[in-house]
């Protein structure tokens, strides 16, 4: 074996063909040194690959982060409300849920990895028109009912904060509408997330708020259902929360956005595990939180932000409104941005017309009309006076869980389809898994339902 | 002229008056302009699905809705692998993407225009992309108006499954789209996933399809060029300039990229190789080490007889660089492409040539050799090494300029000298 010592400029002459010699190098030992055709050379072009936990923290990085704000008004009023609500009792669903949604958003990462496509697009491609006309139903019902959420937590924290949301709700829907269609949301996002970081005092609070650890457990690993109409509906709100048809379809085009090919899947598979978990782990601690105040101290009705913020007071005592105002407000504009996005990409993509904010308007007018449409109708509906707020966002997300079995059969089905999957497609555990899931959110969706059409007939199942 | 939606609600009867429901159409592809319907595919009333050759079409009759074949039992049993192979028109066409080469974008087909021939031959014409044709699928065809305007010509569209793997390797050079400049091919697969847009690469003859290659964003070269196989992929990198070969190869795993650079002619390998011993910011990591120079002691004419074989491949040509002699390389001056078309056949090339020449260095920070280079007001520069002035490169303009100006929608800067 020849010296593997430096061999820098001691190349010999003939081997060289077209190329030059190379110059003195200077003296910092970057790149790498492979061994082609028996020659060592060091190749400063190439980085070496971060390794170990640095390479973890930056593959999954912005993902944690996204997922954190994904605790939005909608999930924050479901969550809060389970906690003072039934206390510990509803924590065995988030538990279950974790691991669903962990592969619901998997498979769709798998879906977008594999394809290169979004998740209508898939649809119109495999099912033809009218099933795509259907599915663009849902999402945009679906869609509306969680840009208005997001409009309503503008309020609600703006009013916390002590600006009427006359005010707030108006503004800040032009400012997003701008912001996205003028270029500059990208810097403006990274705000959006730094305010949403607020809800890491959640965790903090459920520790704080000492909580009965014991009861905690049981709620947690003993599934208990109430058979009454409330507890059905908020488990089916905690359904929809959870696994959101919107995260889905979102994560789907993020993952094709992320330029993921399928040959090297496996960071996003972790990406999406760790994301999911990540967030359930969030919700789980709001709950807790909420518990540990509002619950064990019989309060157990939340109908304003103000009554959720005292979840924070363990932590950070009479500052909690404002403290909860910031995080509400962060998460409703970052989430307010994104979803008559995502609807935007959804649709136009189902119907083959252009689309992306760079366009200029006539070519896509299809595209910049849902969008505005979606902000016009959230941050209009919003306004409307004298509507009980958290209600009305629990009830958005019981919506979500009753239209999200729709979208999970689409996603399997497509999953299963191996032409467009290939060898990325669903092992028999995930299928097992997948239409299991399915299964659980149907019957708890058929349940919740069927009881409540009963009861307008006057039969009361419980 | 039949729609598509409307033809898949007719039914299949031969003389026997068996009858069965046509369910699909197999078209050749690529065979020429407006393809031919080859094949039916019907489903019979036991729910097999069979095949049958389009030849045995001896009626149809649109106001009944049928197709009267010679006899149903002489078609074949359709089996799922051959179907593989085939062009579908509903499996495969309608709802897919497709691209619009007149208006230089994508849609959708949500319907198809058939054309009859003579004897009773069907051609695909025409895509219908309009919203009245969802609204024609939805309502199972009852609502038949047809807009004319709408329709896009079949000859200006390129139809592509998203299967790399499925098609031939520059089977593609009947397509119009070949016809298009580099750079706005490379746009349009830019619009489409990357499984497509690898697809199209695939079938595109290969010396446009590295073209193409080079041109679009980097993180989409590095999806398609893992969807290719070992072959195609070191192919790319042969015919691909090489410091944007360079680029892309540096991204590759470094198993993949030490196997391609094997795999690759001695020169060729060599020249990347050398590109990535410089780091990405600086001069030696953006020039490119494909020039054209000749020893100062030639004559004119001489150095045009010799130069003849090396200027075929290069993509930077406008200046011949002088130099003492081949192996030492030391630069001594340039020459213009045109002043070796013009002077006088006995001059030496020292004689004629441009004698003070600025250089840069390897090491030299990018973008501050890119804002000398746009200062100087000159197309390249050349790279010599600081001890021996020897030759290692040039520096073009179209390299720089993307060090200076943002980002041009991704794309990988203008490309003046390729």
């Amino acid at each position: 074996m020849p010296n593997q010592g430096n061999l820098e400029g001691l190349e010999p002459i003939e081997e060289i063909d077209a190329a030059g010699l190379i110059p003195t190098p200077r003296t910092t030992e970057t790149g790498l040194r492979i061994n082609i055709r028996g020659r060592s050379i060091r190749l400063r072009r190439l980085r070496r690959p971060p390794k170990g936990l640095l390479r973890w923290l930056l593959i999954l990085g912005p993902g944690l982060i996204a997922t954190s704000a994904g605790n939005d008004a909608g999930g924050i009023a479901t969550y809060s409300s389970a906690g003072a609500k039934f206390g510990y009792q509803l924590i065995w669903v988030m538990v279950v849920l974790t691991l669903s949604f962990a592969i619901v958003q998997e498979m769709c990462a798998r879906l977008g990895a594999a394809t290169g496509r979004g998740l209508l697009d898939l649809i119109r491609e495999r099912f033809g028109v009218g099933w795509t006309l259907f599915a663009v139903a849902i999402i945009v019902v679906a869609n509306s009912g969680v840009t208005l959420s997001e409009f309503v937590g503008i309020g609600a924290a703006s009013e916390l904060l002590g600006v009427s949301r006359y005010i707030s709700v108006p503004v800040c829907a032009v400012l997003l509408w701008y912001l996205v269609i003028f270029g500059s949301y990208a810097k403006v996002e990274k705000i959006f997330l730094l305010m949403t970081l607020v809800f890491f005092a959640y965790p903090i609070a459920a520790i704080m708020g000492k909580p009965d650890w014991s009861a905690v457990a049981e709620g947690a690993f003993i599934p208990r259902i109430q058979w009454n109409s409330e507890y059905i509906f908020l488990l089916v709100g905690v359904l929809g929360t959870t696994i959101t048809p919107y995260i889905q379809i979102f994560q789907q085009s993020s993952t094709v956005e992320r330029g993921a090919a399928r040959r090297h899947y496996g960071d996003e598979r972790v990406d999406a595990y760790v994301g999911s978990v990540f967030s359930n782990t969030m919700s789980v601690a709001m709950i807790i939180a909420t518990a540990a105040t509002l619950y064990v101290a019989g309060q157990n009705d939340i109908t304003s932000a103000a009554d959720a913020a005292k979840a924070l007071e363990p932590v950070v005592g009479s500052a909690a409104k404002y403290l909860f105002a910031v995080g509400l407000l962060g998460a409703s504009l970052l989430a307010g941005a994104v979803l008559p996005l995502a609807t935007a990409y959804a649709v136009s993509e189902a119907f083959g017309v252009p689309k992306g904010v760079n366009l200029d308007f006539r070519r896509g007018r299809t595209f910049f009309t849902i969008f505005t449409a979606l902000i016009v109708f959230g941050a209009a509906v919003a306004l409307i006076p004298n509507v009980p707020i958290f209600p009305l966002l629990v009830g958005i997300q019981v919506l979500n869980g009753v239209l999200l079995p729709i979208i999970l059969v689409f996603i399997l089905l497509l999953i299963n389809n191996e032409r467009l999957t290939g060898d990325l497609k669903n092992t028999p555990i995930y299928n097992v898994l997948g239409w299991g899931t399915f299964a659980l959110i149907t019957t708890a969706v058929v349940v919740m339902l069927g009881g409540q059409i009963l009861e307008l007939l006057g039969i009361k199942l419980f | 002229m039949l729609m598509l939606s409307y033809l898949l609600r007719f039914q299949v009867t031969d003389e026997k008056q068996n009858s069965a429901k046509l369910t699909d159409l197999s078209v050749a592809l690529l065979d020429a302009d407006y393809p031919n319907v080859t094949q039916m595919l019907f489903l019979t009333s036991e729910n097999k699905s069979m095949r049958l050759d389009w030849s045995a079409v001896k009626a149809i009759d649109p106001k009944r809705r049928k197709i009267l074949v010679e006899d149903l039992n002489a078609a074949a049993e359709c089996v799922p692998d051959e179907i593989r192979g085939d062009v579908l028109l509903k499996h495969d066409v309608l709802d897919a993407l497709i691209l619009d080469l007149l208006n230089r974008r994508t849609t959708r087909a949500s319907d198809l225009l058939l054309e009859e021939q003579e004897n009773f031959g069907l051609r695909l014409r025409a895509v219908d992309a309009s919203f009245g044709a969802m609204v024609r699928r939805v309502s199972f065809g009852y609502y038949k108006r047809i807009n004319e305007k709408e329709l896009y010509d079949w000859k200006y569209v390129e139809f592509l499954r998203g299967d790399p793997s499925g098609v031939e390797n520059g089977a593609g050079y009947r397509l119009r789209i070949t016809r298009l400049p580099v750079g706005e091919i490379a746009q349009l697969a830019s619009y489409v996933p990357y499984l497509h847009a690898a697809e199209l690469l695939t079938l595109l003859p290969d010396p446009q399809a590295a073209d193409v290659l080079e041109t679009l964003p980097i993180e989409r070269q590095v999806q398609i060029i893992e969807e290719f196989s070992e072959r195609e992929a070191v192919k790319m990198f042969e015919l691909m300039a090489p410091n944007l070969a360079a680029d892309l190869i540096a991204r590759l795993h470094t198993a993949t990229m030490k196997r391609y650079l094997e795999r690759l002619p001695k020169k060729k390998s060599e020249r990347i190789i050398n590109l990535l011993r410089y780091q990405e910011d600086t001069v030696g990591g953006v020039m490119t080490n494909d020039m054209i120079y000749a020893s100062g002691d030639l004559t004119v004419a001489e150095a045009r007889e010799k130069l003849r074989e090396p200027l075929k491949e290069p993509d930077f040509v406008e200046l011949v660089f002088v130099v003492d002699d081949e192996t030492s390389r030391r630069l001594r001056g340039v020459i213009s492409l045109r002043q070796l078309l013009i002077e006088d056949d006995d001059c030496r090339l020292e004689e004629v040539m441009h004698p003070f020449v600025q250089s840069l260095n390897p090491d030299d920070s990018a973008i501050d050799a890119a804002y000398r280079l746009a200062g100087t007001q000159l197309n390249a520069m050349p790279v010599t090494t600081a001890e021996e002035g020897k030759l290692v490169g040039v520096m073009t303009i179209d390299a720089a300029i993307p060090l200076i100006t943002p980002a041009t929608g991704g794309m990988q800067g203008v490309r003046i000298f390729s």
